[in-house]
């Protein structure tokens, strides 16, 4: 037992070199960088979405109090002096006070787009879409049913990169795990595996969704189950000759001397040592991940409207070339996402290059 | 009068007619051992004619073409997708081209498109035997088929004969013509009886047992009919035949030279054009692109936003493009939401009353469709004398709405202004299959919301939309039924098919009392007493607040080249569209001047233009 110190500790510190080493060395390519900073950003913003884009106002103060209806129950139009019973029209109380110049205590802040995604804003005497207008505070206009564009983007962008990273941790828990028991077991494991993958790769993925999505509804996570059914072989190939080859390294065997089960070799010792393999993976599976997502709800496989999604607004998009800030405001920032991940990925493939590393059997 | 189905489709999807109860197996089984028994010793010698017919034909309706209509020229429409075989029925048939070939074989009668009136179309005269079941028709001598042929009573006998045969592949077609139609008696090369299983009021009878002949000579039934005629030219009897086919990309209709029945009364002046080209093109834009380039005539703009804002362009400002509104009077189609009377909640009359009442339609009519459209008053309008014209649908009204569900214990809301009931709340799934709507849907949720309702939008790709519809499993379904020629009660309202998947009772809607009156509206076969029926059937259902009517479009407009003429009246109070080139009641009004399609043409390659044209004609508004 006195050995096993010396052993993790060793292991340790190889671990710690691979994984602080490379983060010194993401942090010099500036373009991944600085990728992964705004990409970053945009996740945590979109977390906070709610304050920022939503009908609801932040704060109302009426008659001397306040109210906060973003994090409060709905507050009935007759609590503000008005004369229905439902959910207050904040935007409208924000004008009706304003235009009162009586009023002088009453005061509501809007959030900074003052709209929900599944909210249709008809303006009197226009037809949606609406342009994208500073005065009606629609900044990217309204799509064909007249919800603002900016906001189903960001609802939208929550949903996509969110379901990509839990597609992402599904796929490569299973796909991980069963590659690595392939490359480590061998044998009969191994060859079984690889016969049912060959099979289930070849099932094709789209008629499978189209039949299952005409049997349920989809919802985010019954899309996460079916795309990792189909998902998850890809990671089992790279995994199995990861470990085909670290089977056979000293350290294996003298862990498997001393008595480790198979699965505290490949949890403790095979994956920590082809984690680069994982981690370069990792920014190409998200971008996979959002453009099947998107792709999906291009062709009304997705999620199930009226959900904020940017494969309807693409959709929608590409049946009204005539309202080009639908399809130009979906583009660009499907193209400006996919291209933050592409440059971290690359990034990421970077530190890994074999190339820059010198290896001692 | 060639729609023969009687079943009802959810628009946009194909729905077979549910099975009629065995009652009526019975009796359809005992008069076919009857017939059976009564043409065996008969089969030796020609069937006789009875006695004492009165034989009708009708010359003196007016007519609803123009004396002034000239034959000649081209015109080009469109269709979003090549079909998949020329054969008008089994598999794949039913696509959206077969209906140019089957207007292009005619009926035996007709109704006329204003008065309702039978006129004769294959037929020349037709009679009514006592037992309300069959016809005796007498086809016009002069009647051809496309290659010259007579059309005699053995095209007929053989229809019967095609659409019973399994050869086609077509079940619908074999159960309804073995089940509806016993059977066609021939008497003479020019004369035969449709029998009819069921009796039925005289007008009726044509619609449901006229059939259309098959040319005997053509055809040979074997197992392989289905794919050695799938792209062969099948004998017609209507102005037009097949052209020239460029497959993927257009079929050509070519007018018949000498066509038999271009001196008719009811067809003369009609079916103008030389030749009708259809195109594909499949994305409804560039199809409008290729309308203002003057590559097709005729585009149809429906959609509020063609009419009111794409057709503001240069063409139609230049008066190259003219502009035509129509309201006509034709059955509209029950669309709107079904309310499941599984669902617990909405088993109380009060809760469905105050959803009627927490729908804002006239916000969707004014905001998003322009105030176009109208709305549905009840679930069978535009039947005519059959359509109880007393009923209103009930209106956004949150009074009401409070009323009612105060009534019921529907007191408290909830955090989100939901009402709620001890631990339930008042929310409902409201499904649909068809994208095109939504805009309607989110509006209405968001303003039942006010009411205290909650309806959350569910779309489900169409097929299992319509599963899920079709088993019953939705809350509030939003749809829409295609159209039949009569009210039909017990399809979607008898107990019969309430709880029970695969019926058209998609409300599960079950009451003794109404059940009786539909079982007299069916048996009866007295129009008066049928039509008194179906009003109080109606009002009925109207009362219960299970379906809450959406939206009607009374109208049909199109935009055309100005080379396209029409007659003054324009079209008919029966016209689904201005320009069909060849339905038998309402198409083929229209025609080509030549000279004025000279002008301008060369207006435009000069730049010139010409006055604009919007015209809304509203003779048959309500």
């Amino acid at each position: 037992m006195s050995h096993w110190p010396t052993l993790e500790f060793v292991l340790g510190l190889a671990m710690h070199r691979q994984i602080r080493s490379p983060w010194q060395k993401f942090k010099q390519l500036k373009r991944g960088y600085f990728s992964l900073l705004i990409l970053t950003g945009l996740i945590v913003l979109s977390c906070f979405a709610e304050l920022i884009f939503n009908s609801k106002a932040l704060l109302v103060s009426y008659q001397d109090e306040l109210y906060w209806p973003i994090f409060s129950d709905s507050i009935e139009g007759k609590q503000f002096g008005l004369d229905y019973e439902y959910e207050t029209n904040y935007r409208q109380l924000k004008k009706t006070w304003q235009m009162d110049s009586s009023n002088h205590n009453n005061f509501v802040i809007l959030p900074l787009v003052p709209f929900n995604p599944t909210e249709v804003d008809l303006l009197d005497g226009l037809y949606p879409p609406h342009a994208p207008s500073i005065e009606n505070q629609h900044y990217l206009g309204t799509d064909t049913i007249g919800r603002d564009v900016l906001v189903r983007l960001v609802y939208g962008f929550r949903i996509a990169i969110f379901f990509a990273i839990t597609l992402l941790i599904v796929e490569y828990l299973v796909g991980v795990f069963i590659g690595c028991f392939m490359g480590f077991l061998g044998g009969a494991f191994d060859l079984f595996f690889q016969r049912i993958i060959e099979v289930w790769s070849n099932i094709p993925f789209l008629y499978i969704v189209m039949i299952m999505s005409s049997l349920i509804t989809p919802g985010f996570w019954s899309l996460v189950l079916i795309m990792a059914l189909f998902g998850w072989m890809s990671m089992t190939w790279y995994m199995r000759s990861a470990s085909y080859k670290e089977a056979n390294r000293d350290y294996v065997l003298a862990a498997k001397m001393m008595g480790a089960s198979n699965f505290r070799i490949i949890y403790k010792h095979i994956i920590p040592n082809s984690i680069s393999t994982i981690i370069t993976f990792i920014p190409f599976s998200v971008a996979g991940g959002i453009t099947a997502l998107t792709a999906l709800d291009f062709l009304s496989f997705g999620l199930p409207a009226p959900a904020p999604s940017w494969g309807e607004l693409l959709k929608q998009g590409v049946d009204n070339l005539d309202y080009p800030w639908i399809i130009s405001s979906v583009v660009i920032s499907l193209s400006f996402v996919l291209m933050l991940v592409t440059f971290i990925g690359e990034a990421i493939r970077e530190i890994f290059d074999p190339k820059h590393k010198v290896y001692y059997e | 009068m060639n729609n023969t189905h009687t079943g009802q489709n959810m628009i946009g999807l194909s729905l077979f007619e549910p099975r009629n109860d065995s009652k009526e197996y019975g009796q359809l089984a005992f008069m076919l051992i009857f017939l059976i028994i009564l043409i065996t010793p008969c089969s030796s010698q020609a069937a006789k004619l009875p006695e004492g017919l009165t034989w009708l034909t009708n010359n003196a309706s007016p007519e609803w073409s123009s004396a002034q209509a000239e034959k000649g020229g081209l015109v080009r429409l469109n269709i979003s997708s090549f079909p998949p075989t020329l054969r008008t029925v089994g598999p794949d048939s039913n696509n959206s081209f077969r209906s140019f070939l089957l207007d292009n074989q005619l009926p035996l009668v007709e109704m006329h498109p204003n008065s309702g009136e039978i006129i004769p179309v294959l037929a020349s005269h037709w009679a009514y035997d006592d037992d309300r079941k069959t016809v005796y028709y007498k086809i016009k001598p002069h009647a051809r088929w496309s290659d010259g042929k007579p059309i005699t009573a053995d095209d007929f006998i053989f229809a019967l004969k095609f659409n019973r045969s399994k050869s086609i592949v077509a079940p619908w077609y074999n159960k309804h013509y073995s089940e509806e139609v016993v059977d066609i008696i021939k008497y003479d090369p020019l004369t035969i009886a449709v029998i009819g299983a069921r009796a039925k009021p005289q007008q009726d009878l044509h619609y449901y047992y006229s059939i259309q002949p098959r040319a005997k000579h053509f055809h040979q039934l074997d197992k392989n009919w289905v794919n050695r005629y799938n792209w062969k030219i099948e004998p017609n009897s209507g102005a037009y035949q097949v052209g020239k086919i460029r497959k993927g990309k257009s079929i050509e209709f070519l007018r018949k030279t000498n066509w038999w029945a271009q001196e008719d009364r009811y067809l003369r002046h009609r079916f103008n054009a030389d030749q009708v080209l259809v195109k594909v093109v499949r994305d409804p834009n560039t199809a409008f692109k290729y309308f203002e380039r003057g590559e097709l005539d005729i585009f149809n703009l429906t959609l509020p936003k063609l009419w009111h804002e794409k057709s503001n362009s240069p063409m139609f400002q230049k008066g190259f493009i003219h502009k035509l509104s129509f309201y006509n009077q034709t059955e509209q189609s029950a669309s709107g939401l079904f309310l499941n009377l599984e669902n617990k909640k909405l088993q109380d009359i009060n809760v469905r009353k105050a959803i009627a009442h927490g729908l804002n339609f006239n916000k969707i009519i004014k905001q998003l469709l322009r105030n176009d459209y109208q709305r549905l008053p009840s679930f069978h309008t535009g039947y005519g004398d059959y359509s109880n014209t007393d009923i209103k649908p009930l209106s956004f009204d949150l009074t009401k709405v409070s009323e009612l569900l105060n009534k019921s214990n529907w007191k408290e809301k909830d955090s989100r202004g939901i009402r709620i009931k001890g631990k339930q709340r008042l929310s409902f799934n409201l499904s649909y299959g068809n994208k095109l709507h939504e805009a309607q849907i989110i509006v209405l949720a968001e303003e039942a919301k006010k009411a205290g309702i909650e309806l959350k939008p569910q779309y489900l790709e169409s097929t299992s939309f319509y599963k899920n519809v079709i088993e019953k499993k939705h809350d509030i379904a939003w749809l829409g039924w295609s159209t039949g020629f009569r009210p039909a009660y017990w399809q979607h309202f008898h107990s019969d098919n309430a709880h029970k998947p695969q019926t058209n009772n998609i409300t599960n809607f079950a009451n003794k009392e109404i059940d009786d009156l539909i079982n007299q509206y069916r048996l009866s076969t007295y129009e008066q007493e049928r039509i008194h029926l179906a009003h109080t059937i109606e009002k009925n259902i109207a009362d219960e607040s299970i379906f809450i009517p959406s939206t009607m479009v009374p109208f049909t407009r199109a935009g055309f080249w100005r080379w396209l003429k029409l007659p003054d009246s324009i079209a008919t109070k029966s016209s689904k569209s201005l320009f069909d080139p060849f339905n038998p009641t309402t198409g083929g009004l229209f025609w080509i001047d030549a000279k004025v399609k000279i002008d301008s043409l060369s207006a435009k390659r000069s730049g010139n233009g010409f006055e604009s044209s919007s015209v809304i004609n509203t003779d048959y508004k309500n």
